[in-house]
């Protein structure tokens, strides 16, 4: 252990300190490193979506971002959603109760994007399908996910 | 999003449940990330497989030079087509295909060699070191050049595989009968499936004896074959179990047993777990692909406008390797004529050997194509007889009058093909889109289908299934199916069937992924046939197990056992609903007088005759139909294609699980759509020059549009209580639709798939304004790419 480049960072609300190479991405700290494997690599290319988490708050794809550069960084993966209770994050409910989840591959993606996207209290439609439109799925047409989505800003909006 | 559901048609006697709506069964541990996909799993010891494919369509192997990748720091193993203990044989129908080349490369991707080593980096510095000599062959990229005398031939004995044929009426009578003739000649692309999940395996290996694969797959049956030929092992000796599989639409159906032989090939050797996961480009080279075809049309139709006769002839681009290609020809073949009324049809499918990619399964299986020409052709005809589209439709589709299909098959009634065809019409004029701005239109189009459900005549000795219902002492249910889940909905079907025939929450209901050392064979996970075969089986078995139980419950009853009935977690006196004990109570009972709690169940469909000189006879054991209307906003200007809405109505038999009913017809729309109007495989001298998600354009959420879903529920299915089959159907008739309302809008017609920019723009007459640019990169690409522009001829 100790050899390359020493990464610490609050990881699903966990402080920790990782030792990792150079090159390292944080998709690969997440997965092997953390052994958090509920976040997925669907292109390696930033292209899918599946790797989403959120790094300061904000999603991006982790495997376009060097875990090197995380150091000091708070990141929230689909294990990390629910509260500290246990209970679900309300877009983890609504994808369960709207039908949103298929083959599930995309789907830890699709939850950390949409925690961001209710997070914003988006209430416009086609720009909650704009800001989903990085997560790529291909069996549920997106269209129970919109609406899971929707259903969870609802919820949100009511507790607020 | 508006959306609107109801059931139309009563159900048939008023038997059998209301459709489930619980959650799915893998929902929580999807949306939580816990459900482990084979890339989640690991042993220690485990090696990393990689592989050496060729760069190039057709060559000779000369040499393979192996030392240099066998130093590489942490490479365990590098094997070749020497190393093979049993047949060096993947293919699934036909022995046509190599695991690893031996003198011959046949296709980009071919596989060289093998590699398995203690790190992903250095299998990937392993397969750069192979030396790899070929010498360049001739190669040929469309299967109607393959045909032509002299054309390079990609296997000895020629490029034609195999034609199919539908002989049924007298064309040159009928004809003499039209007024109007239509020919043309379609050019349909191929299609990436594009699942999330890329292949992947893990093979564990017990010495040299037996091994356990865990698999992203869709057909564990085929793997084991696959795996057990391949090391020249019993099939008992192989265990595959699926892994949670993301996403296959064809694409694991036959295609995970090469990655798995690979992989098992190396532990075999190697004694350690191995494990194979394709990167996403390799994935989208090598993975087979929807079949591109070519499908020339001559079809007639009279003054009255009634469709006289149909002349179809497809070639079908198979790739260098047979796998399912026959088998996706047969459906095609005996779908080209779609749910219509012709007293004379000759339909001829050609499967042809090219050096391009490997076609094989996906979503539809041949009926998409075939539908994308039939339902243009429609269109074309009404055009040139002056009648609407809907109102040609509406003169010809098959209903309980007519109702022979054009294999000679008399549907049974009632034939909901025209009650398809009025509701979805009838939906989709309740609200028409209005053009956004100046330079844009907007059109409708239609898109028929008659769907053969569960596999086709050819592939009836697949056609059976296992499953296994294990009833705990506490209630609680274990049910074991031979059929697999891969997102459609699988287990939530399987589970509402169970949890209704045992009268049982379906929470108390767990159904496993399939483990072929605990059900028997029972084909493949294709067809739409998934819930239908598997809810058979189980139910099959709950009536074995009841002959055990009901005396138990009877006797707890003080009654009858043949007056025993299970609902709502209780078993009854039938009549006598205040008369029940909970069938925890029962189960315990049995585990105490250790009454065996375990039946197995079987389904096989009835045997059926099909003649395959006249492609006349039983082609499939029942048929479903549906229709899709879709509605497009179309930038004339730029060629781009918005489908804002569409309207699919499904005659489903009965429904098991509404919400994944929605979810299979929701997704094979946008699907369908992405095939149409985005996808577009570029393939130059047998290579995939647009292997990823940047290049190749899958549908976003940005592009999803409004669906309204209709499910007529009448008699006709054989699956549990009269169910049919969705995965399909719901995709079929996507492109037909979508390319008729893009063509509706424009007031044009196109013959190729996907719908270009540049071909909207042209068929109007103009040059798109981004022209130049495509220009250039036919330029640097190199001559011989675009196929000669089709022209519908008209004739009579």
């Amino acid at each position: 252990m100790a050899e390359g480049v020493r990464v610490r960072l609050r990881l699903n609300g966990e402080d920790r300190e990782f030792w990792v190479p150079p090159g390292r991405r944080l998709l690969d700290l997440v997965r092997e490193d953390a052994g958090l494997t509920g976040t997925k690599e669907g292109c390696g290319a930033g292209e899918c979506g599946a790797c989403t988490v959120l790094l300061n708050g904000r999603p991006v794809t982790s495997c376009l971002v060097l875990a090197a550069s995380c150091d000091g960084a708070e990141v929230v993966t689909v294990e990390g959603l629910a509260a500290a209770t246990g209970e679900p994050h309300p877009v983890q409910r609504a994808f369960v109760e709207a039908g949103g989840v298929q083959c599930g591959f995309c789907t830890p993606g699709v939850a950390v994007s949409g925690a961001a996207i209710v997070a914003r209290g988006v209430r416009d439609a086609a720009e909650r399908a704009r800001l989903l439109s990085g997560n790529l799925c291909r069996c549920t047409g997106y269209l129970a996910v919109l609406e899971a989505l929707e259903r969870a800003g609802e919820a949100s909006d009511g507790e607020a | 999003m508006a959306r609107r559901e109801r059931t139309s048609v009563p159900p048939p006697g008023g038997a059998g449940p209301s459709p489930g709506h619980h959650p799915r069964p893998d929902a929580w541990g999807k949306v939580l990330g816990r459900t482990r996909y084979v890339g989640d799993l690991s042993l220690p010891g485990m090696l990393h497989a990689a592989l050496v494919v060729s760069p190039v369509a057709s060559a000779r192997l000369r040499s393979l030079q192996l030392a240099a990748a066998r130093s590489v720091p942490d490479v365990v193993a590098v094997l070749t087509a020497a190393d093979i203990p049993g047949a060096n044989s993947v293919g699934v129908i036909f022995p046509d295909q190599p695991l690893l080349a031996v003198d011959r490369v046949r296709m980009v991707g071919e596989r060289l060699a093998l590699v398995a080593a203690r790190s992903p980096e250095a299998a990937a510095a392993a397969v750069r070191a192979v030396q790899v000599q070929l010498e360049p062959l001739p190669a040929v990229h469309d299967p109607v050049a393959a045909l032509a005398p002299g054309a390079p031939l990609v296997h000895e004995g020629g490029n034609l595989i195999r034609t199919f044929h539908v002989v049924r009426g007298d064309v040159a009578r009928q004809e003499s009968r039209a007024t109007v003739v239509f020919e043309g000649e379609y050019r349909i692309g191929g299609q990436e499936h594009a699942y999330l999940e890329p292949q992947g395996c893990l093979v564990v290996p017990e010495g040299r004896q037996r091994c356990t694969v865990y698999a992203s797959c869709q057909c564990p049956f085929y793997v084991q074959q696959a795996v057990a030929r391949v090391l020249g092992l019993p099939l008992a000796a192989v265990r595959v179990i699926q892994t949670p599989t993301g996403g296959g639409f064809g694409g694991k159906e036959d295609y995970p047993s090469e990655p798995a032989a690979c992989a098992a090939l190396l532990a075999w050797h190697t004694g350690s777990p191995v494990r194979l996961l394709y990167p996403r480009e390799l994935d989208m080279q090598l993975s087979s692909k929807r079949h591109a075809m070519v499908v020339r049309h001559r079809w007639g139709a009279d003054g009255k406008g009634r469709l006289r006769f149909a002349e179809v002839e497809t070639f079908m681009d198979a790739g260098a390797y047979i796998g399912l290609s026959t088998v996706v020809a047969e459906r095609a073949n005996v779908s080209a004529i779609g749910p219509y009324h012709v007293p004379a049809v000759r339909v001829r499918t050609h499967v042809v050997y090219t050096n391009n990619l490997f076609g094989g399964a996906f979503r539809g299986f041949g009926a998409p194509q075939v539908t994308f020409a039939g339902e243009a052709t429609m269109d074309a005809l009404a055009r040139r007889l002056g009648l609407d589209p809907v109102e040609f439709r509406r003169r010809n589709v098959l209903d309980d009058r007519r109702r022979t299909t054009c294999t000679g098959t008399k549907l049974p009634r009632p034939v909901l093909a025209r009650q398809c065809l009025e509701r979805a019409v009838e939906a989709a004029a309740r609200t028409t889109p209005t053009p956004p701005g100046r330079g844009h239109a907007v059109g409708t189009g239609v898109g028929l289908v008659l769907y053969g459900c569960n596999l086709h005549h050819g592939g009836q000795r697949l056609d059976r299934s296992s499953a296994v219902v294990l009833l705990q002492g506490d209630g609680s249910v274990v049910v074991r199916v031979g059929l697999t889940e891969m997102g459609q909905g699988l287990l939530a079907a399987v589970q509402a069937v169970a949890a209704q025939a045992l009268g049982v929450p379906p929470q108390a209901v767990e159904v496993c992924l399939p483990d072929t050392s605990t059900v028997a064979d029972s084909g493949p996970t294709v067809a739409s046939r998934g819930a239908l075969v598997a809810g058979r089986a189980v139910l099959d078995a709950v009536r074995r197990l009841r002959r055990r139980f009901d005396p138990v419950a009877a006797q707890l009853l003080g009654c009858g056992p043949r007056q025993v009935e299970l609902a709502g977690g209780y078993a009854r006196v039938r009549g006598e609903p205040a008369r029940a004990v909970p069938i925890a109570e029962v189960a315990a009972e049995m585990a105490a007088r250790r009454i065996e709690p375990i039946a197995t169940g079987w389904y096989r469909s009835r045997p059926r005759r099909f003649d395959a000189a006249t492609g006349q006879g039983g082609a499939y054991d029942f048929y479903a139909t549906a229709c899709h209307v879709a509605q497009v906003v179309v930038d004339a200007e730029l060629g781009l294609v918005r489908v804002v809405r569409v309207v699919a109505v499904h005659d489903v038999g009965r429904v098991l699980h509404r919400p994944a009913l929605e979810g299979q017809i929701h997704g094979g729309i946008v699907q369908g759509m992405g095939w149409a109007v985005t996808e577009r495989l570029a393939v130059a001298q047998g290579r995939l020059e647009n292997p990823s998600f940047t290049d190749y354009l899958i549908p976003t959420a940005s592009d999803a549009p409004l669906v309204e879903i209709e499910a007529i529920e009448a008699a006709g299915g054989h699956g549990p209580w009269g169910s049919k089959g969705i995965g399909e159907p719901s995709l079929i008739p996507t492109a037909a639709a979508v390319r008729n309302a893009v063509c509706d809008a424009l007031g044009i017609e196109l013959f190729e798939l996907p719908l270009s920019p540049p071909a909207l723009v042209a068929a109007q007459g103009r040059r798109h304004p981004f022209a130049w640019l495509l220009d250039r990169s036919a330029e640097r690409d190199g001559p011989a790419q675009a196929p000669a522009a089709p022209s519908p001829v008209e004739a009579g």
